[in-house]
């Protein structure tokens, strides 16, 4: 034990001091796409509504594409397609901080409600510490390893008070994973029906959020089908930042982070770190 | 481009005609449409013998026909599923309940706390006496885990029986991926199993590349090996972050787990993606590693390969973690070929099978693959091990052999009538079988991932096991529910 303890003490410090300092991104990380709807024509809507495999760049029923970044997997096929243009429409933006409280803060083109950003679902009463119960609800693995990462000595979340709870009974926050398959609606429901009120609800990862590019018998498409969401943290996986960021978003610890824009003429650069990697 | 041999039989005679054949029973499935009610066609099974790939089909007339899983018990979940999505009957299949699909009334019964747990219809034995009692644990576990229940059969202390019950997870990965477009099915591929995001989206690379008659070009086949044993490098860490909290080597667990944060971090540096997606297409790369990218990996696994080294002297040092895993889970070489398991479980059994070697793909060079005979946790473990010093110096080889020149090569129409993509995956074998609808699009896909047959023998390994041995014998196998449900 003698080694592991001279082990421990002998490595320099690494975790993370986010959320007092920022903590950016690698560049060309692709966690979501960015659209300009103006710089769009009709048809060049209709063939990036057709690459887009979750429905994330979908026209409405004039005909505008609009983004809904809830469906976005950073897949960056879209951006690709349209790499002819100088004026691109898409690029891919390499944010952490994408957690939003109400779903249509993610649909670039829709308006936006103004609402207390700062004021948690659960009051003021825990903006020390949560305890939080995970529910796998037909995700792809990827998104609980990336919620295990957080007490990885990266990002140790415990710092921040936030803890993993086993039971639903002890719980603030319930964290789902996946786009809610049927055989997990009733584990999923019993789960947030045992948790003492007040509680809330976060939707992890982009299938949580959507349904994404799952559609059809086997899926609810979304957690929030099924359960009042709170927060929703899109990625695809989301990473341990944006997991961070989403839970102090939900204890009211933290400010959604402005909606991150395409500007033109800067779109080209941008969009080039984001899709050469 | 894997070729094999066809053979046509009877659905009457396919129990036979496999036993005879012998070998290890890849796949078997039934092939059709996915339209409601389901019209099978006929049943497939592809099987490895010494002398290369056999591929056997049973044309079926009615829905009935003689079980396979008597004869060759490696067939037992293949025809539990073929029964639920297809609605064919195994006449003579030992255990024939649902798997797959969940029964509506299931979700009702097993609440924790319950006195009576209900097993009839979950495909488990009900042992009976004095003090025998049935832990349902799952499938809302305690932790951070994937969704999956097992159901354990106790007198208090001694594991009297296991059963595992998966398949909370399905989301129709195969009929999704016969339903968007070809160029973006691959996208569907990589999310079957998040953290065998490369693998997969290898495996159905390779089948549509074999229908499509595509080849891969040089550079793009070592930029695919080496995001291939990156992806091995951070799966066999997080098992062994596992076993190290199952151990509560606290400092261990953090240390490791810090070593597979900085191969993520890699990732998301090169690649632009944490899980190392949206990199693999049919046929090749969807990106080019630029030299900065390619020093980049160089010196961070460099650093790496020192840190692990150090790391894992200690951790072989400590005799609180091997106490726990020498002679824990153990899995027979005969149960590991029986049931025909893949990956690290059948290696740390002795069985020699490796795909990257078997079933060569991308410009594999000869490497020894690691073995070991005790097939208890702990030599799964030290497979696992050896395989890390692997993928290291496959890296460092395929990088070394990056020559210029394009990374994809234009994929002209599906021409085959089927074909079957491989790649080893951190957990094993993984395949693709496909078949065309036309030029342009698929009308059957069938994936098996290596969970699903490894999560097959997980009721095998707990003889005269005891509680407390769970955890350390669950992440010694190191599966996948997300693959294995699909």
């Amino acid at each position: 034990m003698i080694r592991w303890f001279l082990r421990g003490v002998s490595r320099p410090r690494v975790t993370t001091r986010y959320p007092r300092r920022e903590e950016p991104p690698p560049p060309g990380f692709r966690a979501r796409a960015l659209l300009e709807p103006e710089a769009v024509d009709r048809d060049e809507a209709a063939r990036l509504a057709a690459t887009c495999l979750p429905g994330a760049l979908a026209r409405d029923h004039h005909g505008n594409l609009r983004l809904d970044a809830s469906r976005c997997i950073g897949c960056g096929l879209c951006v690709d397609m349209g790499n002819t243009d100088p004026a691109r429409a898409t690029a891919l933006d390499p944010g952490y901080e994408l957690a939003v409280r109400s779903r249509d803060r993610l649909i670039v083109g829709a308006d936006r409600r103004e609402a207390d950003i700062t004021a948690s679902p659960l009051g003021g009463a825990f903006r020390r510490s949560l305890h939080i119960r995970h529910v796998d609800a037909g995700s792809d693995g990827a998104v609980e390893q990336e919620i295990a990462a957080l007490l990885n000595p990266y990002y140790d979340m415990q710092r921040l008070g936030l803890f993993f709870t086993a039971s639903p009974r002890h719980a603030d926050v319930l964290l789902v994973t996946g786009p809610v398959t049927t055989p997990m609606l009733q584990p999923l429901r019993r789960t947030y029906e045992a948790m003492p009120e007040p509680r809330v609800v976060v939707a992890a990862g982009t299938d949580a959020c959507s349904g994404s590019i799952w559609s059809g018998p086997e899926v609810a498409g979304g957690v929030d089908r099924v359960l009042p969401v709170d927060v929703y943290i899109p990625g695809d996986p989301p990473s341990p930042i944006a997991l961070l960021h989403g839970l102090l978003l939900a204890a009211g610890r933290v400010q959604e982070a402005s909606a991150p824009r395409l500007q033109r003429g800067a779109s080209a650069a941008a969009a080039r770190a984001g899709g050469a990697a | 481009m894997t070729a094999w041999r066809t053979d046509t039989t009877s659905a009457s005679a396919l129990a036979a005609e496999l036993e005879r054949l012998g070998g290890r029973l890849m796949m078997l499935f039934a092939t059709g449409g996915y339209d409601s009610p389901p019209a099978p066609r006929e049943l497939d099974a592809l099987v490895r013998t010494a002398g290369g790939l056999t591929r056997l089909r049973a044309p079926m007339q009615g829905r009935v026909y003689p079980a396979v899983t008597p004869r060759v018990p490696a067939a037992h979940w293949f025809e539990r599923e073929i029964h639920d999505l297809f609605g064919l009957v195994p006449e003579g299949h030992p255990r024939l309940e649902p798997l797959v699909r969940h029964a509506p009334e299931e979700a009702e019964v097993n609440l924790p706390g319950e006195q009576d747990v209900r097993l009839e219809h979950r495909g488990a034995e009900r042992l009976a006496g004095p003090g025998v009692f049935v832990i349902p644990y799952g499938p809302v576990r305690s932790g951070v885990f994937e969704t999956a229940q097992f159901l354990v059969q106790t007198g208090g202390e001694d594991v009297a029986y296991c059963a595992q019950r998966l398949f909370f997870k399905r989301r129709g990965a195969e009929r999704r991926i016969c339903e968007v477009p070809l160029e973006q099915a691959v996208l569907v591929a990589e999310r079957v199993s998040g953290t065998s995001s490369v693998a997969h989206a290898l495996a159905f690379s390779h089948a549509v590349e074999s229908l499509a008659h595509a080849e891969v070009p040089p550079r793009a086949a070592a930029i695919r090996r080496i995001l291939a044993e990156l992806e091995r490098l951070y799966n066999h860490l997080e098992a062994t972050v596992r076993e190290c909290e199952d151990a509560s080597l606290s400092v261990g667990q953090a240390q490791f787990a810090a070593l597979k944060e900085r191969l993520h971090r890699l990732a998301g540096a090169v690649v632009g993606n944490r899980y190392l997606r949206g990199a693999v297409v049919p046929g090749g790369t969807r990106l080019d590693f630029d030299a900065s990218a390619v020093d980049l990996i160089g010196t961070t696994l460099k650093a790496w390969a020192r840190d692990w080294d150090r790391l894992l002297d200690v951790l072989l040092r400590t005799d609180s973690f091997l106490d726990r895993l020498v002679s824990t889970g153990p899995l027979s070489e005969r149960d590991a070929r029986d049931f025909a398991c893949v990956g690290p479980v059948a290696r740390g059994s002795g069985v020699d099978v490796d795909t990257r070697r078997d079933l060569p793909y991308d410009g594999y060079p000869a490497f020894e693959v690691a073995r070991h005979s005790d097939g208890d946790a702990m030599a799964r473990v030290e497979v696992r091990f050896q395989e890390v010093r692997t993928s290291l110096e496959l890296i460092r080889e395929a990088v070394a052999s990056l020559q210029s020149g394009p990374t994809r090569s234009a994929l002209g129409p599906l021409a085959q009538d089927s074909a079957l993509g491989a790649a080893e995956s951190a957990r094993g074998e993984t395949l693709y079988w496909l078949e065309p609808a036309d030029a342009h699009a698929l009308r059957f896909c069938k994936l098996r991932a290596a969970s699903f047959v490894n999560f097959g023998v997980f009721n095998r390994v707990f003889d005269s096991q005891v509680l407390t041995d769970f955890s350390f014998i669950e992440h010694s196998l190191g599966l996948s529910p997300a693959g294995c449900d699909a």
